[in-house]
């Protein structure tokens, strides 16, 4: 099929998602894909990535649409500059298709926190897509487009991957480039991707990898090699972190989890259990890290340098700085903003900032003894419950945090993980999460081609 | 450790925020819910001596020193509201209009 072809029938596909409800796009357009076919089509030669539309979540900046952050804030912002990873796709023969809608910020597990109203569950429009990256998991979910970035703060493409029963990939940090991704936690950040498959992830992931120097957090390596999907799994060793299997864990999850453990086995790897006794405190740890992070990213937004200005009542800088921040951030936004300030301010900083940090050297020293140990990689449930109902925790910001529970760690560590279906429990997808050491990204791609040919991500569990 | 209103107000202040009254109620009992909750790291033993855990390179790899730019999209005169003599204008202090 040629470009052209693929761009008229995305654009067929965005504008029946956006008749079904989905709100899943901010900006998209038949002529800005109708250019986009035209690019590639011009080419001199096939990139790996061939007339692929992608969909970009809406903090990553491109020059031929606003860059938002689905908030008030930035309304309107057009980058002057494309960020590495979409120049790298682009330069690989995709075409961007979207701008995703998305949790104000990436500060989100649910994307009821955008500014330009919430994402519908694919399958279920009473429930959320998980979040924060939320837009581009449904996008993909619903068919609209095989692959999507994403980005990770704490989670944010795992879980929703998860909830919408598709492949998420958080690589290793350092592993893809950050420049033009809008920057919310600095020491977590990564974009990520969507995939239908694990090989349109890893295609995408492979595209926009490498050392970038207008990134100085780049590993400097080259790209990564896109790995097969291995036949079978002899001779690896998988953990089982006891404390990522509660007893009260939901049953549907729980289902899930059996079915892939089986799964693995049958593959011929050999199950280990194995503990990371920190984990519990990832939660607590990460919810003082990462808004500490934001209050200092989030500040350069003051009215002067983007998007919208408000004047204050005293008509000076500062009652500018504070009309327009109390105007263009929602709700989640500023209560994070005003959690970090208060963890870094005067008094507070050893008791919440200091100790943050030792607790996170602490859940990363644990993964580094578990690899130590002789495990290859480590399988986990991704999300604690199937998606929720929307509505379910906006009013209790710490519920919507525990939605979290089991992506954050990894987060923290900065280690690669994804997250693939392993089934569905009354409908809702359920997904299955394998993390694998620093840098090791494609033996967890190559084991999750392995684990994704033999589990069945559409049949029931139970 | 329990936030008050005055306590909101502090930081919202430092985090050029402005507060309005009717949210202050609702943001003292979420602050609160939030800093009670991650106060349990409190439980985890002291280690005084930890240091504190960054990923990423262990040393960071700095571009060879040569003047340059990112290749932009469009000129800046394009992206400013008002540009003039290689200046971005803004207005002057209090004299800022909404826009």
């Amino acid at each position: 099929m040629s470009a052209a072809a693929v761009a008229r029938e995305t654009g067929a596909r965005l504008a029946a998602a956006e008749a079904a409800g989905l709100n899943a796009t901010l900006h998209w357009s038949q002529a800005l894909l109708d250019a986009e076919a035209k690019r590639v089509g011009a080419m001199p030669a096939a990139g790996p990535l061939a007339g692929m539309p992608i969909a970009i979540k809406d903090n990553i900046v491109t020059t031929d649409a606003p860059t938002t952050c689905a908030s008030r804030i930035l309304e309107g912002y057009v980058s002057p500059f494309d960020a590495t990873a979409v120049t790298r796709l682009r330069a690989a023969g995709a075409m961007i298709a979207a701008k995703a809608n998305m949790d104000e910020f990436a500060m989100g597990s649910s994307t009821e926190h955008s500014a330009f109203g919430r994402v519908r569950h694919p399958l279920d429009p009473s429930r959320v897509p998980g979040g924060s990256s939320g837009g581009s998991a449904a996008l993909v979910a619903a068919g609209v487009v095989p692959a999507a970035l994403g980005s990770e703060t704490g989670g944010s493409v795992r879980q929703p991957a998860s909830f919408c029963g598709i492949v998420g990939v958080k690589p290793s940090y350092g592993r893809v480039s950050r420049f033009g991704l809008v920057a919310f936690g600095s020491s977590l950040d990564c974009i990520s991707v969507f995939g239908r498959t694990v090989d349109d992830a890893a295609r995408v992931l492979g595209a926009m990898s490498g050392h970038d120097p207008l990134d100085s957090t780049t590993i400097p390596r080259g790209p990564m090699a896109v790995p097969a999907a291995l036949p079978d799994l002899r001779g690896l060793r998988v953990g089982l972190p006891r404390e990522y299997f509660p007893a009260d864990l939901h049953p549907g999850i729980a289902a899930g989890m059996e079915r892939t453990k089986a799964a693995v086995r049958q593959l011929g790897a050999e199950l280990v259990e194995v503990s990371l006794p920190n984990s519990a405190y990832a939660v607590p740890t990460y919810y003082i890290v990462a808004p500490a992070e934001a209050a200092a990213n989030l500040a350069r937004y003051d009215g002067v340098r983007y998007g919208p200005r408000k004047v204050g009542p005293e008509g000076d800088i500062r009652a500018l700085y504070q009309a327009t921040r109390g105007e263009g951030f929602g709700p989640e936004v500023q209560r994070r903003i005003l959690v970090g300030t208060y963890v870094l301010s005067a008094g507070y900083y050893d008791a919440y900032y200091r100790k943050a940090q030792r607790v996170r050297a602490r859940i990363a020293d644990d993964f580094r003894r578990a690899f130590a140990g002789g495990v290859d990689l480590l399988l986990t449930p991704t999300t604690p419950t199937p998606a929720f109902r929307a509505g379910e925790k906006t009013e209790d910001p710490v519920a919507m945090y525990l939605a979290d529970v089991f992506v954050c760690a990894i987060s923290l560590a900065g280690l690669p993980a994804l997250s693939i279906p392993v089934g569905r429990d009354e409908g809702l997808p359920v997904g299955a999460q394998l993390i694998a050491p620093f840098f090791e990204d494609e033996r967890m791609l190559a084991a999750a081609g392995a684990i994704e040919r033999v589990v069945a991500g559409d049949a029931e569990v139970r | 450790m329990s936030i008050g209103r005055d306590d909101v107000l502090h930081v919202a202040k430092l985090a050029e925020l402005a507060v309005h009254e009717r949210d202050l109620d609702r943001l003292v009992g979420q602050l609160n819910r939030i800093v009670d909750y991650v106060a349990q790291l409190d439980q985890v033993p002291g280690d005084g001596t930890a240091d504190a855990f960054l990923p990423g390179p262990q040393q960071v790899t700095l571009r060879e020193d040569v003047p340059g730019s990112v290749p932009l999209a469009r000129p800046p005169a394009a992206i400013a509201p008002e540009f003039a003599d290689g200046f971005f204008l803004v207005p002057r202090h209090g004299a800022m209009e909404d826009l």
